[in-house]
């Protein structure tokens, strides 16, 4: 991950972890929430009666700035993208790459050229007409200097962008990529304005259907509809996100009616009181697998004896239990359910105490002890202290010190590799590409893995799919880490909103899709 | 006396200065950089550097110190590296709310104290003086959070009276701000209330002994009107001593009740500060922080020198 | 700056000790604190269970006859973290009032004797250090070193030195104006060895006072510092992680922060009460001043 990182060829492996994404709690920040209306009295149809349709989300995580492209955490693109800024395409809750700011797009045949018909008639929230030297600018923008943080790599194949008409543009990219285009729904797709990329920070100029109109930090963002936005008006007129950094609060706040929605719910343990008919509960999948990264080259673990030992004595489902009170959902690999080369490993590596012995003991590793650098962060905290009290049965002694994220967990562990085991939720959709990364904080270096993944991005779909499910598989056997488990899309509303997604894909919490009940 | 005060605010200028130098020198050893943080997680090793360089991290120590502390008097602590924002307008925000809660939790507590202390002095000898001086102590044991929490819970979540959290400025309606206002001040005001008390006890017992009173008293006044008419009076200038103490405690105290409540104040920004190494705002937030102390300190030294007729003679 | 917490009579220490009357403060504050010192104790040779060991599947029990308190979210016991938590405080409180007092007194003798010149400077430095609180010491603490038991309690002891250093400070002045140190003086005794011969043994009395009820300020500064995650790290237990723990859990098991909270409650009572009962027992004059 220093200079080098940037040269190796594997886009996926760069569009690595939106880590700040991490930040947002327990829940990997992964809140899809949605918004009610306002207060109690939002159960009318606002819309019909001329009044004005609100709704209050809370959430964990708030975002450093507004601008997400030189300040990294997902709490940015997940309030501004699809509801602020737009991209050419964007994704829908089947995970499925739908129509956007472009109405149609055309493929080359051998992958390389991809021709997008603009729609008409989008303006920016600062009134200028979006058009195809918008769609050159935005995506030179990105190669330029001007955005910083690490995941424009998904950029780099970007050959050239062609304007032909005001609706029409043409990329070329260097060579054929599956993952360029699913990029292209993420931050990096969004599109900006010539003369409204000033004051990023604070003043977000974009084509969505809201704009901003106050961001108290530390408290709230408020958003207000666009009365010129091009596409279907969306049924708020006004949403707040509210931001809490403590997760009973955010529980709270919905029982004290001071939020319609807890978009990602941090305190699990909890949920007991959002029974009974006046809530609605939410649950389906994330993109946030909760990792016990392992660094692959820090002895004892660059054997993989140990590794899978490690894997053998963790009792996922005692994990699940006390990190995320029992929601979420078994993996065994990076892979999410909603990915379209998903397969279930749970069972390569069950709970077997004895099994786990007998590696340590052939690879002659009976007395270790781990350096157990934990983050900060509820669900890691608590994870951890269950991995402990596990390796401690097979003899494993892991020493957890728990580190402050993000700053002193990114420079020890991610940057420096200083550790031997972590545990944080890695939010970034589709990130298996990390393992192709040597340089990456896990160390694993499989020339296998990353031949697959480099394949699967240039090949056929149907390539794609079954490489990078090999991949997967392959990364697995090796223990090159330990998936403890996939975070829950865990929602609690009141009954005043609908719409809410139940499965968190793509980045964004997306605003369009709530109305009142 | 107009010397003395001149020496004493002197002595506050230099103080002040001295902290400045302290907070600033503190905040150069963190470790964990700004502009890693930013950048995330695949930042290269340039680009952090450059970043900090257009931070203006790299220029030396003295030329970043004058930088920060010239902008201080005039209410400018620099545009944060990290949000983007001005910092001064935040603080300014924060510290609003920080002295809505530090000044309902001290009103709090003397509507505690004062009568509890008093009635405690006036009959410590029976039975009830008796358990009002434990119940103090055991108030005093408590600790703000903890009162926090049983309060949360009782208030809020099981007779739903007043919000868990959150906060509504005063112009949003007077209501729903004191609505929001009233656990946390409970929170911060029974622990120090039952402080205060046990000073306002010792004090109003001393003054019972003095001269003055047995004079009052002679002089066919009740003990209750003694107390009342000269009493509650010559107390008034040590407690006023102690609530300034106080004053610092809970505007610590409350760092960790708005963090229970979720309030948006002066301390949850600096907690925000610490997490996202904001440099300038923990400098800034700590700052302020040492100067309201520092600053209250001084007025109560100068109160001091102007209540007690005997101190003013004897300097 | 308050002068009246420096009027502190020294002349009457000790009379006291004659007195008949039952010290219940005391009494109350030895039984509470020893109660915290046995728990401390008795963890080091027995607990009823293994405090970090894991039970998934015996989540947030209530109380029974195996786990006389219940279990935490993670099926762990919780008197068995209880009573190790409380070494966890007793430690922090031993070395932070240890810090505090051994430099504070130094320092706060050294401002009393100390020419005006000289001593002035210092007593306005030591006001500069009082304005920067415990607690928000340990969190630029835990900022620069990472938080963890070792720094919250030396940020606290740090933070509880210029408290020393006052109370120091007003005992060696009152000392200092008696005739036998006067005597001293004019006999050529040299300023080191008035301060061990005569200073420090009049004003030890007053700082086993302040170091009971700075134990006691430690002890919640402690709670307080590993409830917003500045203090001690999981999985050591300590009481105001638990209470971190616990709340969590508030809604649906409020009695899972109910022993945290009693144990805290308990502890900061008896060191206050002790610091009470010591006062009174010393100097029952100083006692009806300042409680």
């Amino acid at each position: 991950m220093r200079q080098h990182t940037t040269r190796f060829g594997l886009v996926l492996a760069l569009a690595g972890l939106v880590l700040a994404g991490c930040d947002a709690g327990e829940s990997a920040e992964d809140p899809t929430t949605a918004a009610t209306a306002a207060g109690s009295e939002s159960s009318a149809s606002p819309a019909d009666q001329g009044e004005e349709a609100a709704v209050v989300i809370g959430f964990a995580a708030e975002p450093l700035t507004l601008d997400f492209t030189t300040t990294d955490g997902a709490a940015i693109p997940e309030a501004m993208l699809v509801n602020v800024y737009e991209g050419l395409v964007k994704i829908d809750q089947d995970g499925e790459i739908v129509p956007s700011l472009a109405s149609d797009w055309e493929v080359s045949e051998d992958g390389t050229q991809y021709t997008f018909t603009l729609v008409e008639g989008a303006t920016f929230s600062n009134g200028d007409e979006f058009d195809a030297e918008d769609v050159k600018f935005s995506i030179e923008r990105v190669q330029s200097d001007d955005w910083t943080i690490s995941l424009k790599s998904a950029m780099d194949v970007v050959e050239s962008v062609e304007v032909v008409s005001p609706t029409e543009v043409v990329v070329t990219l260097s060579e054929p990529s599956n993952d360029w285009l699913y990029r292209m729904t993420t931050r990096i797709g969004a599109m900006f304005s010539t003369d409204g990329v000033d004051d990023l920070a604070n003043t977000p100029v974009g084509t969505g259907p809201y704009e901003v109109s106050e961001f108290v930090r530390g408290d709230r963002l408020e958003f207000e509809r666009r009365d010129d936005y091009w596409g279907d008006a969306p049924a708020y007129d006004e949403v707040t996100f509210r931001y809490f950094d403590d997760g009973n609060s955010l529980n709270n706040a919905l029982l004290g009616d001071d939020i319609d929605v807890v978009a990602t719910v941090q305190a699990p343990e909890a949920m007991s009181q959002f029974e009974g008919d006046e809530y609605q509960v939410i649950e389906g999948t994330s993109q946030g697998e909760v990792v016990l990264s392992m660094n692959n080259t820090n002895p004892p673990l660059d054997d993989v004896r140990v590794r899978q030992a490690i894997r053998y004595a963790i009792d996922n489902e005692a994990v699940r239990a006390t990190a995320w009170a029992g929601y979420g959902s078994m993996i065994g690999s990076m892979v999410p359910p909603t990915d379209p080369w998903y397969e279930d490993l749970t069972e390569m590596y069950p709970l077997d105490q004895q099994a786990a012995t007998d590696l340590l003991e052939e690879a002659g590793a009976t007395d270790i002890t781990l350096d157990f650098k934990v983050p900060n962060l509820p669900y890691a905290v608590a994870a951890a202290q269950t991995v402990q009290s596990n390796l401690a049965e097979v003899g494993i002694t892991a020493e957890i010190e728990t580190q402050e994220f993000p700053a002193v967990w990114l420079e020890d562990v991610l940057t420096n590799h200083d550790y031997h085991m972590s545990v944080i939720a890695h939010v970034e959709p589709r990130d298996i590409g990390l393992f192709a990364n040597p340089d990456y904080y896990f160390q694993y270096d499989s020339p296998d893995v990353q031949q697959l993944l480099a394949e699967a991005d240039t090949g056929t779909v149907d390539e794609q799919v079954s490489k990078t499910a090999e991949a997967a598989r392959i990364i697995s056997e090796d223990a090159a880490a330990e998936f403890l488990f996939l975070a829950p899309n865990l929602l609690v509303a009141n009954q005043s909103v609908t719409g809410l997604p139940e499965n968190r894909v793509g980045e964004a919490f997306d605003l369009t899709t709530l109305s009142p009940q | 006396m107009a010397l003395q005060l001149l020496v004493r605010t002197a002595t506050l200028v230099v103080t002040l200065v001295l902290a400045s130098l302290m907070v600033f020198g503190f905040m150069t050893v963190l470790p964990g950089s700004a502009a890693r943080v930013q950048l995330g997680v695949n930042a290269t090793e340039e680009s952090v550097a450059q970043l900090e360089a257009e931070f203006g991290l790299d220029r030396p120590l003295p030329e970043q110190y004058w930088d920060w502390v010239s902008g201080l008097p005039e209410g400018d602590f620099g545009t944060s590296y990290v949000t983007k924002a001005t910092i001064g307008p935040q603080i300014v925000d924060r510290m609003l709310v920080t002295l809505w809660l530090v000044g309902a939790g001290m009103v709090v507590a003397l509507v505690i104290a004062v009568p509890v202390g008093t009635m405690a002095a006036v009959r410590h000898r029976t039975s009830s003086g008796t358990v009002l001086t434990a119940l103090s102590q055991v108030g005093i044991a408590i600790p703000s959070f903890l009162a926090g929490i049983l309060l949360v819970s009782v208030f809020s979540v099981w007779l739903g009276w007043f919000p868990p959290g959150g906060w509504t400025p005063p112009s949003r309606g007077l209501g729903e701000f004191l609505g929001g206002l009233a656990l946390p001040a409970l929170a911060l005001g029974l622990v120090q209330g039952s402080v205060l008390s046990r000073y306002v006890r010792s004090t109003v017992l001393n003054t019972q002994r003095e001269d003055f009173m047995r004079t009052a008293r002679s002089k066919g006044l009740l003990p209750r009107q003694a107390m009342v008419r000269h009493g509650l009076r010559n107390a008034a200038i040590p407690v006023v001593t102690v609530l300034g103490i106080q004053m610092s405690t809970l505007l610590v105290g409350a760092v960790v009740v708005e963090k229970v409540f979720v309030i948006p104040g002066l301390g949850s920004l600096l907690l925000d500060g610490v997490a996202n190494r904001d440099l300038l705002l923990v400098q800034g937030v700590v700052m302020v922080l040492v100067v309201a102390i520092l600053a209250v300190n001084w007025v109560v030294d100068v109160l001091y020198t102007i209540l007690d007729p005997r101190l003013r003679a004897a300097t | 700056m308050s002068a009246a917490a420096d009027a502190i009579d020294l002349g009457a220490l000790r009379e006291g000790e004659r007195r008949g009357r039952v010290n219940w403060p005391l009494r109350i504050g030895v039984i509470l604190v020893g109660l915290v010192v046995v728990m401390a104790a008795v963890s080091f040779v027995w607990t009823p269970w293994d405090p970090y060991f894991v039970d998934g599947s015996n989540r947030l029990a209530g109380p029974s006859p195996s786990h006389w308190m219940g279990t935490d979210r993670f099926g762990r016991d919780i008197l068995s973290r209880l009573m190790v938590g409380a070494r966890t405080t007793l430690y922090v409180g031993v070395v932070a009032v240890g810090l505090a007092a051994a430099i504070g007194t130094p320092f706060g003798i050294v401002m009393g004797m100390a020419p005006r010149r000289l001593g002035t400077p210092l007593v306005r430095l030591n006001d500069l250090l009082l304005a920067f609180p415990a607690l928000l010491l340990a969190i630029m603490f835990g900022a620069v070193f990472g938080a963890s038991t070792t720094t919250a309690m030396i940020a606290i002891g740090l933070g509880t030195v210029p408290v020393f250093a006052r109370i120091a400070r007003s005992g060696t002045l009152q000392v200092m104006s008696t005739e036998y140190v006067l005597a001293a003086r004019s006999a050529g005794r040299s300023a080191p060895a008035i301060a061990v011969r005569h200073v420090l043994p009049n004003i030890s009395s007053l700082l086993l006072v302040q170091a009971s009820v700075s134990f006691a300020i430690a002890v919640l500064a402690e709670a307080a510092l590993s409830f917003l995650g500045f203090g001690t790290q999981p999985p050591t237990p300590s009481w105001g992680f638990m209470l971190n723990d616990a709340y969590t859990v508030l809604q649906v098991m409020p009695l899972q922060s109910l022993w945290p909270g009693l144990a805290i409650a308990i502890a900061v009572l008896g060191f206050n009460l002790l610091g009470d009962g010591l006062r009174d027992r010393l100097d029952p004059r100083l006692a009806e001043h300042r409680s």
